[in-house]
């Protein structure tokens, strides 16, 4: 039976299905709690997920839903997983979210005449950019003077939403587009749109960035001198120090990519999805990304998959609530046990060192978090 | 007019009113953060407070008010307290960061507010309940200019009042602030005193959850006297803010609780004032307030040593 080639590929995976193990079985756990809460709230369980799953997997439309949901929370989820892999707690990216849709849609805006290959590159850099911009006071502040960034990144995220409302006001925003019954911009400029993948949806080019991107970080994390300084970082400040590691460069690196990365996915709503920058146009994508990071124990590949599960639970969540009447928050309460069950997760011990030793290369940082 | 007296007065009382749930919080968060645990679930904390403490009263209509106020208070506490140890557990007991732990319970917070709001008043919406009761002292409240703003309040006014000092007595004056203080700064002493560090770090994070989920209260009952999807907005952020600047101290944690709350109060106020400046700028003041005193407070003070650090005896 035990075909010798096979033995290796029974060894690569072993590791992973044991890590897959936790996150799967949070999610089940997490399911069968929210359950009851659906029932006190006075629905059907299996009606509730039933629709909610039509609405995420039921068809062409609603997978191109999902995965116009999952792209937002795969930018975000990577911009907080790398932080959390460097040891550092960027729960801002819903303000940078916000700053990078600001500066992304300003360039986007402008009646520049160029081609597309020009203005949607110089678009996304814009967005990069204004994210980053809002990481860099609290990735300074933490770097070179020691001022413990969960409370500034998260005060940043009221800033941010707030600077957005201003600037798209109907009555004396810059940006705002006069005499709107909503808070919005004009329509940006079609040279920076990005392009429709699947016609007749609308599933924009936005999730091939997070996709390249998730790859890229899954790279530059594991296989380059940055990477693992960073990961040095994270797992072991002590030993970081000893090695000589300028620390404070390295912090304030990683907080201005992982700014500039959540400020992407404010780049590609506008961009992709929308087409104007609206008010409050994020129902807290970036505090998701927390919850996309965590699941995927902060590895950017597995990022890929929690993305894709919490932007059907989103897709999922607004066909629920047509045909059964229930909140589209019951996700939240979902997405919540599902992070506080794989923290818990009696479950996460074991499967770590089932993972560890079957594996005979034991990553130090999957700890991270 | 902004400076003649009756705008002071209207800005001045709001002030008051709209720090005193920062305060009670604060108070809560100081004792967390001493021991040595980091509560940034406060916000959800403060919101399930907010939720229990209107529904508990709505249930209760034409009971007296005194008695509905106090029953509301009180399950809003020990929703507060309930949350907390879901906290506690996770941080203390088995060791989790904190700030993913508080993070999740803010997402379960709202979701599960939001999803019970529309179950408990459906699709009516918000619906005004009896709140606080408010309190008028006799001759005190006729002081022109200050006796309106100070002695013409809700309970929960005076409560923030008296409350910071309380806590910081007892923080700073006996063997139990001494038990938490230690727990905080060098748990190994706490151990070896024959006492539970553990203990100690579970009883100062629930009280934060009991204070958070009275500050809940306050908001709800204090001046709306309803509960809205998220309406703690941040306030719960704002806390951890206040509890930075005014360096781990319930009094000038209260203090800070003010500033912010006069911020807020002004903002309020900004939009019918005209005062050149968008609006917008004026709902970000508190926020940005908080970010300039938490960069402004470090390096003239210090963290409690072990914040964030679970306690495990083998380590030390």
């Amino acid at each position: 039976m035990r075909a010798p080639i096979l033995v290796p590929i029974r060894a690569a995976v072993r590791p992973i299905a044991y890590r897959a193990i936790v996150p799967l079985v949070s999610i089940a756990a997490a399911l069968a709690v929210s359950a009851v809460i659906i029932v006190i709230v006075g629905a059907s369980p299996l009606e509730a997920y039933g629709a909610m799953l039509r609405g995420a997997v039921g068809g062409i439309g609603s997978l191109a839903t999902t995965a116009v949901r999952a792209t937002p929370l795969l930018l975000t989820g990577l911009a907080v997983a790398l932080s959390f892999r460097a040891g550092i707690f960027n729960i801002g990216a819903e303000g940078q979210l916000y700053a990078g849709a600001a500066l992304s849609a300003a360039v986007a805006l402008l009646p520049l005449d160029l081609p597309a290959i020009v203005h949607v590159p110089l678009t996304l850099a814009a967005g990069f950019l204004g994210g980053a911009l809002w990481a860099l006071v609290p990735g300074w502040l933490r770097a070179y003077r020691g001022v413990s960034e969960v409370v500034t990144t998260l005060m940043l995220n009221f800033v941010g939403i707030q600077l957005v409302a201003y600037l798209v006001d109907p009555i004396d925003g810059p940006m705002g587009e006069r005499g709107a019954s909503y808070a919005q911009s004009q329509v940006i400029a079609e040279s920076a749109e990005l392009p429709i993948l699947i016609r007749g949806t609308s599933l924009h080019a936005g999730l091939l960035i997070g996709l390249g991107l998730a790859v890229g970080l899954f790279v530059l994390i594991k296989y380059t001198p940055l990477g693992f300084r960073l990961r040095m970082l994270g797992g072991n400040p002590v030993a970081a120090r000893f090695a000589g590691l300028s620390e404070k460069r390295e912090i304030l690196v990683v907080m201005l990519l992982s700014g500039g990365i959540a400020g992407l996915a404010g780049a590609a709503e506008v961009m992709g999805l929308r087409h104007r920058l609206y008010d409050r146009f994020s129902p807290g994508y970036g505090y998701d990304g927390i919850a996309v990071a965590l699941l995927a124990g902060s590895n950017p590949l597995a990022v890929i998959l929690s993305a894709t599960f919490f932007g059907g639970l989103r897709a999922g969540a607004n066909a629920m609530q047509q045909s059964t009447g229930i909140e589209t928050s019951v996700v939240l309460i979902i997405q919540a046990l599902t992070i506080l069950f794989v923290i818990l997760g009696p479950l996460r011990g074991w499967a770590r060192a089932r993972a560890a030793r079957s594996s005979e290369s034991v990553e130090a940082s999957a700890s991270a978090v | 007019m902004p400076f003649d007296p009756a705008f002071i007065v209207d800005w001045g009382s709001a002030s008051l009113r709209l720090a005193a749930p920062l305060v009670l919080a604060a108070i809560g968060g100081v004792y967390a953060e001493r021991s040595g645990v980091f509560n940034i679930g406060i916000e959800g904390m403060m919101l399930i407070g907010a939720f229990t403490a209107v529904a508990v009263s709505y249930y209760l209509a034409g009971v007296d008010i005194a008695i509905a106020a106090a029953l509301a208070a009180i399950t809003a506490m020990l929703a507060g307290g309930a949350t907390a140890l879901v906290h506690a557990y996770l941080s203390i007991t088995r060791g989790v960061d904190q700030i993913i732990s508080g993070a999740a319970i803010n997402i379960l917070a709202l979701g599960l507010t939001n999803t019970l709001y529309r179950a408990v008043w459906g699709e009516v919406g918000r619906e005004r309940v009896a709140g606080f009761p408010e309190v008028r002292i006799p001759v005190l409240a006729d002081i022109p200019i200050v006796g309106p703003i100070l002695f013409d309040q809700s309970v929960v006014v005076f409560a923030a009042f008296v409350l910071p000092i309380v806590a910081a007595f007892v923080l700073f004056r006996t063997t139990w602030g001494l038990n938490i203080r230690a727990a905080g700064d060098f748990p190994a002493a706490v151990d070896t005193a024959g006492l539970s560090v553990e203990k100690t770090r579970y009883a100062a994070v629930l009280f934060s959850g009991l204070m958070a989920g009275l500050a809940g209260a306050a908001l709800a009952l204090g001046a709306v006297r309803y509960f809205t999807p998220g309406m703690t907005a941040g306030r719960g952020f704002i806390v951890l803010g206040a509890i930075v600047f005014g360096r781990w101290n319930p009094m000038l944690a209260a203090v800070a609780c003010l500033l912010f709350g006069a911020a807020d109060a002004f903002q309020l106020r900004a939009q019918a004032l005209d005062l050149g400046l968008p609006y917008q700028f004026f709902v970000m003041l508190p926020y940005l307030l908080a970010v300039l005193a938490i960069a402004g407070a470090i390096g003239r003070t210090r963290a409690p040593q072990q914040l964030g650090i679970p306690y495990r005896r083998e380590a030390t």
